[in-house]
C-alpha cells in the first residue's frame, strides 16, 4: 500500500514539474511572435490555464507525502540517522518546510492568475517560480532518497 | 471577488506564522506514529518508548489558522493601499521565509 501510493505521489510530482516548468518559462521568457522551435514553443503555453491544475495536484500531492510522512519517519529516517547521512535528512527537512509553504502560498497563486492586473505581475512570476523551485526540490529529494533507502527496502 | 483581496495577505501572514512555528516549536497537533496517536498542541515529553514525535502537521494547522485569522481582520483594512503593499509582501514573505529556514538548517549540511 505503502509503496504504491509512494508511486502515485511521484506520478503527481511528475505532472506538477511539467506544468510549473512550462509556465514559469512561459512568464519569464515568452516567445517573440514568429518563433517556432522547439524551445519557443515549450513557452507558448496558456500559462493561466495551467494554474487550476497545478494547485490542485500541489494540494493532492503534498496530501499523499503527508500520508506516507509516517512511514518515512519511522522507517527510513531512522536508517539515515544510524548511517550518519545528516545531508540526507537535512535536503527532507528542507523539502517538508518547503512544501508547507508551498501550501500558504497557493491562494495567492491562483488569485493573482485570475486578476494578472499590473500590480501582480511581479507577484505571479515569483510566485510560479517559487511553486517551481518546491516542486523540483521536493522531486529531486524523493527520488535521493528513494534511491537511499527506498520503501519497502 | 471583494474577500478574495485578502488572500495575499493569507499567504504573508501564513509564511511568517509558519516560521516562527516550526522555530518555536508551536503545534497546534502532535503526531507519534508508533502510537498512531494524535495529542493536542505541542507534546514533547512522552516517555522514549512513544518514538519520535512529529510536528510538521501541527506547524501547518498553526500557520493556516493564525494566516486566516490575520487575513480577516485585514478585510478592515483599506483596499488600494493594502493591495499596493500586498504586491510585493505576498511574494516576499514566502520567499524570505524559504531563506530563513535554508539559513536555520545549516547546520544538516556543515556537521
Amino acid at each position: 500500500m505503502v509503496t504504491a501510493l509512494l508511486i502515485v505521489h511521484a506520478l503527481c510530482a511528475v505532472f506538477m514539474l511539467g506544468a510549473l516548468t512550462h509556465q514559469t518559462l512561459s512568464v519569464w521568457w515568452p516567445p517573440a511572435p514568429g518563433e517556432r522551435s522547439f524551445f519557443a514553443s515549450f513557452r507558448a503555453v496558456r500559462a493561466a490555464a495551467y494554474s487550476n491544475a497545478i494547485a490542485a495536484m500541489f494540494v493532492i500531492t503534498a496530501a499523499l507525502g503527508a500520508i506516507l510522512y509516517p512511514s518515512y519517519r519511522l522507517a527510513v529516517r531512522v536508517v539515515l540517522e544510524d548511517l550518519r547521512l545528516n545531508w540526507a535528512n537535512g535536503i527532507f527537512e528542507l523539502k517538508e518546510h518547503f512544501v508547507a509553504l508551498g501550501l500558504g502560498v497557493l491562494p495567492t497563486y491562483l488569485y493573482y492568475w485570475r486578476e494578472p492586473a499590473g500590480d501582480n505581475a511581479l507577484g505571479i512570476r515569483v510566485l510560479t517560480t517559487l511553486l517551481a523551485f518546491i516542486v523540483w526540490w521536493g522531486f529531486i529529494v524523493g527520488h535521493v532518497l528513494n534511491n537511499i533507502r527506498g520503501f519497502g527496502s | 471577488m471583494k474577500a478574495a483581496r485578502v488572500l495575499p495577505v493569507f499567504s504573508a501572514a501564513y509564511a511568517v506564522i509558519y516560521l516562527v512555528a516550526m522555530y518555536e516549536n508551536l503545534a497546534l497537533a502532535t503526531y507519534y506514529p508508533r502510537l498512531r496517536q494524535w495529542f493536542a498542541l505541542t507534546v514533547t515529553d512522552l516517555p522514549k518508548s512513544a518514538g519520535p514525535a512529529m510536528y510538521w502537521y501541527g506547524w501547518i494547522a498553526t500557520a493556516a489558522i493564525g494566516g486566516a485569522v490575520v487575513a480577516l481582520l485585514a478585510l478592515a483594512l483599506p483596499e488600494r493601499p493594502l493591495a499596493r503593499f500586498m504586491a510585493v509582501a505576498s511574494w516576499a514573505a514566502p520567499l524570505g521565509a524559504v531563506l530563513v529556514i535554508a539559513f536555520l538548517l545549516r547546520g544538516w549540511f556543515l556537521a
